[in-house]
């Protein structure tokens, strides 16, 4: 089941089409990857799942009923560009902001305090929020998103502006989200974070969606028949045998104790082939496929449909 | 799940006590709220105090040397003037005087012209003898001239002048036919100060809404707001919010001012006489209301001005926080639009210019209404609604029929419910809009925005 079908959505900016046309589904449960270069419309698309601004065109189902207003309590929203009122302290800003997400005074006050002590913060309740460090901050919007527990989430570059080990946290944190059963739209540049946290992904490019799927299904999709072999000993017998069989050797490492090949494997053999091959000749310690990375996948599919002329040119 | 209506309402309730309670908590709210009625006061006091002081002080002993001998024995004693005569060699008698404890020396010169005289003084001279001199100096010359030249006694010329002398009353007659007798000049002044209060209080708080909806914007925590309530919400409660704390400081401050004005008045009755206000009124520097029309004798600074209105009291305070309100929502609403257009507050000085100058015309107008309340200025002034709230509120107190303030309402309504929509529809796209200020053609474009 999706938690958010967004059907055919249109949204211009003056003479500028912001989005065109885009569909796509965030299945329930999952880490949504919502990827794109900058200016492509991501932001745009978050703000009209978020009702901050309405589409032109087309609806957006939450649930499977068209989205009405009271759905906004439901739904917890990071923003990229993300503030806080700097003179307010600290805690009484995190009250008013639970407050506004519909929680009673009561509530919000025992879940923010449970919060605060989780991330240690408990010294800042009554300290102006300029006094926080930018860090701190962020944290302090993290637990506002999160604490009326929201059953769909959209994180905007949550990892932005965080060291290590508060990325980490905050990571851990997504990760047992999605266990209690959130849904999670994760916007960002990241790729790393995108193939560590996201289940599904969604790309748009220039104001269209140009992917979306499973993230398996999506590198099985773009796999190039990529496998690494690690051996002891490569001989010129099986390099030549190799290139008579039609494999393609992309590259060859040796270190101390191995030999690392890549190796492209043509359309009318299987990886079984190869392996049939090597074991002939070498002592084999490792076979695997190599999967094409996000970031290749992003970079390659965004150049790809940047050489395409779009319809408006 | 709470139902729509109730949580909409009870999160607009949410952001007008965060609006409102942020606010006064502030230091500078809370300095600003004291410190004023104070100021307002000491501005009041301050002169009638320093006249009474001078009054206890001051005690000039003048020498007069007079070649004319028209005005030897004529000269009149009095609290602050004692005259002495002396006739002899004029460098002498300086150099004598002051040491007999003279604080002045007056020679009078003669010739066929007519009198000149020279003041001579150690140290300085005190104020207001100058004058005092010169008018006894003119009565006595001027009966003496009565008397030699038209052979009038100087008493018959009093009692001519007494019975030439034509006084009037200004008396108003409303539809109904009673007859009310307002002194026009209390009115203007009355009229003035109260347009005056209305422009500061649009100045002081229509432009807090513009810095607050600029503080969320600048510091980007209004897209989070924006995930939980609607622009429309943000941007009334705020309105709403600082709106309350103007309510609030304004109540504080007529309170306080009341409170130390009366407290003043119990520990020195004396300093509210009319006479001392009269003197304030003619010290050249310090503008206050001429009181020297004012010759009922009052017993309290507070029902000194109220029997002088053309109009009730009580409409003239309706129309004051009709137009309080009005002026204020009309003004904070096309602010908080300017706000919501620019990234910071210089930027935001092109888009208010429009909005300002009505405001400015207002004010620099105000002194035209108030001395020709019925003129054509003043109507069309008080029918406009950028300057109504100003312009009819200085007019008021002079009388203004009843049709004329019912449509300058009616109009000023009229225009907030357009400025409300037009606002909202500005800043619901203009508090998410950064970078590029936009153009006119932008903005009118956003208007047609769904």
């Amino acid at each position: 089941m999706n938690i958010i079908d967004v059907q055919d959505i249109t949204k211009c900016y003056g003479d500028f089409k912001a989005l065109d046309s885009v569909s796509l589904s965030v299945p329930q449960g999952c880490v949504f990857g919502l990827l794109g270069p900058n200016g492509a419309g991501k932001t745009t698309l978050i703000r009209i799942l978020m009702r901050i601004s309405a589409p032109d065109n087309g609806q957006v189902l939450f649930k499977g009923h068209p989205m009405v207003a009271d759905d906004v309590y439901d739904m917890g929203y990071l923003p990229e560009e993300r503030g806080l009122y700097k003179k307010m302290k600290t805690g009484e800003q995190a009250m008013y902001l639970a407050r506004l997400k519909g929680l009673d005074r009561q509530e919000a006050y025992t879940r923010l305090r449970e919060k605060f002590e989780q991330f240690g913060m408990m010294d800042w309740w009554n300290k102006p929020v300029e006094e926080l460090s930018k860090g701190m901050q962020q944290k302090v919007q993290f637990i506002t998103t999160i604490l009326h527990k929201p059953s769909f989430l959209i994180l905007d570059e949550p990892f932005s502006g965080f060291d290590p080990i508060n990325a980490n946290l905050l990571k851990v944190e997504v990760l047992k989200l999605k266990e209690e059963g959130t849904t999670i739209v994760l916007s960002t540049h990241n790729m790393a974070s995108v193939e560590e946290i996201c289940d599904h992904i969604a790309l748009i490019n220039r104001s269209r969606k140009i992917l979306e799927g499973d993230i398996f299904e999506v590198k099985n999709r773009f796999k190039k028949n990529l496998f690494s072999v690690e051996t002891t000993d490569v001989s010129n017998t099986l390099l030549h045998q190799l290139e008579n069989q039609q494999y393609q050797v992309c590259s060859q490492h040796t270190n101390k104790f191995y030999t690392r090949l890549e190796i492209k494997i043509p359309d009318t053999r299987t990886s079984n082939d190869l392996l049939q091959l090597f074991m002939q000749y070498a002592e084999i310690h490792a076979f695997n496929e190599i999967m094409p990375t996000m970031n290749e996948i992003f970079i390659e599919q965004v150049e790809r449909a940047n050489q395409q002329p779009s319809h408006e040119e | 799940m709470p139902t729509n209506n109730r949580a909409m309402k009870n999160k607009t309730l949410l952001i007008i006590s965060r609006e409102y309670l942020t606010r006064i908590q502030k230091k500078s709210f809370i300095i600003i709220t004291i410190l004023m009625p104070i100021l307002l006061v000491a501005m009041i006091v301050l002169p009638a105090l320093l006249i009474v002081m001078n009054e206890q002080k001051q005690y000039s002993r003048i020498l007069v040397v007079d070649e004319s001998e028209v005005f030897i024995n004529n000269f009149t004693d009095n609290d602050h003037y004692e005259f002495s005569y002396r006739s002899g060699d004029i460098e002498q008698i300086k150099n004598e005087a002051f040491d007999q404890d003279y604080d002045v020396v007056l020679q009078i010169l003669s010739n066929s012209q007519g009198v000149r005289s020279n003041i001579y003084y150690r140290k300085n001279l005190p104020s207001g003898l100058q004058s005092e001199v010169e008018n006894q100096m003119d009565d006595i010359f001027f009966n003496q001239l009565l008397k030699d030249s038209l052979h009038i006694e100087p008493a018959r010329y009093e009692n001519i002048q007494k019975l030439a002398k034509a006084e009037s009353t200004t008396i108003q007659i409303d539809e109904k036919g009673a007859e009310k007798e307002h002194d026009a000049e209390v009115n203007q002044i009355f009229g003035m100060m109260c347009g005056i209060i209305i422009y500061f209080i649009i100045i002081l708080f229509a432009s807090q809404v513009l810095r607050g909806v600029l503080e969320e914007k600048s510091n980007r925590i209004v897209e989070v707001l924006l995930s939980s309530v609607k622009p429309t919400q943000l941007l009334v409660g705020k309105i709403v919010g600082i709106a309350m704390v103007g309510l609030t400081q304004l109540v504080i401050w007529a309170a306080l001012s009341g409170a130390i004005l009366l407290g003043i008045q119990l520990a020195a009755p004396d300093l509210f006489r009319p006479d001392t206000m009269e003197t304030i009124a003619e010290t050249p520097g310090v503008n206050l209301p001429n009181t020297a029309s004012i010759d009922v004798a009052p017993d309290n600074i507070f029902t000194m001005i109220q029997n002088y209105f053309a109009v009730s009291f009580g409409v003239i305070i309706f129309s004051f926080v009709f137009f309080f309100i009005v002026g204020y929502l009309i003004y904070s609403t096309l602010y908080a639009a300017t706000g919501s257009v620019v990234d910071n507050e210089s930027d935001s000085q092109q888009y208010t210019m429009p909005i300002t100058i009505p405001l400015i015309l207002a004010i620099v107008f105000v002194p035209s209404i108030a001395t020709n309340p019925d003129g054509t200025l003043a109507f069309w002034l008080s029918m406009i609604p950028l300057t109504s709230p100003i312009a009819m509120m200085v007019r008021l107190p002079s009388g203004v029929p009843a049709w004329e303030l019912f449509l300058s309402m009616g109009l000023a309504l009229a225009f907030l419910v357009f400025s409300i929509w037009f606002a909202a529809k500005i800043y619901r796209i203009g508090i998410m809009t950064y970078g590029k200020k936009p153009s006119w053609k932008t903005i009118f474009r956003w208007l047609r925005e769904k």
